[in-house]
């Protein structure tokens, strides 16, 4: 192997192994998009721990998961599944929606 | 020697591609607007001069929206431009959602990620320059003003 092409080799299994230690220590949690609203629409998880939001649009719509506060917008086509890392957060709620459809109801993550 | 009939059976086959591809029809539609957007008469000026190619209903199509692949990309971005904010549909919005484009709008200003590089590339005079940027900041801030504190300040 040449040491260019094991240089190579070393850093994408660092990249592989960074991506999956982030994902082990995110807690998870998910969201789904469904006929016209986000379940739950209410989510409390705890302050000051890395989060991983496992976002899925099961509408035959486009959408778009927007939060100004988590500063994170993604559009999201028909059927596409969508994970959000966010950062320890602070107590407080913030809200997320779609802001693609206004009428469709806002939800919001509790940090406790 | 080398031979140069791959290259030009190459060149021959991308043209053709190209040639095939002008035949997907694209979608370059400029819908009446919805509602009134009211703003003072430079902040509207800069937000047509600037925005209005992908954020309205009143965007000018230019020459290359009419090729392939091109168009497909700039008819994407209008699209979802559209979809994102869209002045010709501001008076439809929701207070609310007024509020939450206005502060992403804010925020899109203050990291100069509006309008995107690609689109000044092509359109120069959609630049903003430092003057623009304060006179959108300082708009968007007495937008978002709540009312009870302009009535109080009256």
């Amino acid at each position: 192997m040449t040491r260019p092409f094991k240089l190579l080799t070393f850093a994408a299994f660092l990249l592989a192994a960074t991506t999956a230690l982030a994902d082990a220590q995110d807690s998870t949690i998910g969201i789904r998009f469904e006929n016209h609203h986000f379940t739950p629409q209410t989510l409390t998880v705890p302050a000051g721990q890395r989060l991983a939001i496992k976002v899925e649009n099961a509408s035959n719509e486009t959408i778009e998961f927007e939060s100004f506060k988590l500063n994170r917008e993604v559009a999201m086509t028909p059927g596409q599944t969508i994970t959000v890392h966010l950062p320890a957060l602070s107590p407080g709620s913030y809200d997320f929606y779609d802001d693609f459809h206004q009428d469709v109801p806002e939800g919001a993550i509790v940090a406790k | 020697m080398i031979s140069k009939r791959p290259v030009r059976v190459a060149a021959v086959a991308i043209l053709a591609a190209l040639l095939a591809i002008q035949v997907v029809a694209v979608e370059r539609t400029n819908p009446p607007s919805k509602g009134v957007f009211e703003a003072p008469p430079e902040i509207e000026a800069t937000l047509r001069r600037a925005c209005y190619d992908c954020h309205s209903n009143q965007t000018r199509w230019p020459w290359y929206s009419h090729v392939a692949p091109v168009s497909w990309l700039i008819a994407r971005d209008v699209n979802l431009g559209r979809k994102e904010i869209n002045f010709s549909e501001w008076g439809s919005y929701y207070p609310a959602t007024r509020r939450r484009k206005l502060k992403w709008m804010g925020r899109a200003l203050g990291e100069e990620r509006m309008p995107p590089w690609s689109y000044r590339l092509m359109h120069p005079g959609a630049r903003l320059t430092e003057a623009d940027r304060e006179a959108l900041e300082r708009w968007i801030e007495s937008e978002l003003k709540p009312p009870s504190a302009e009535t109080s300040s009256k």
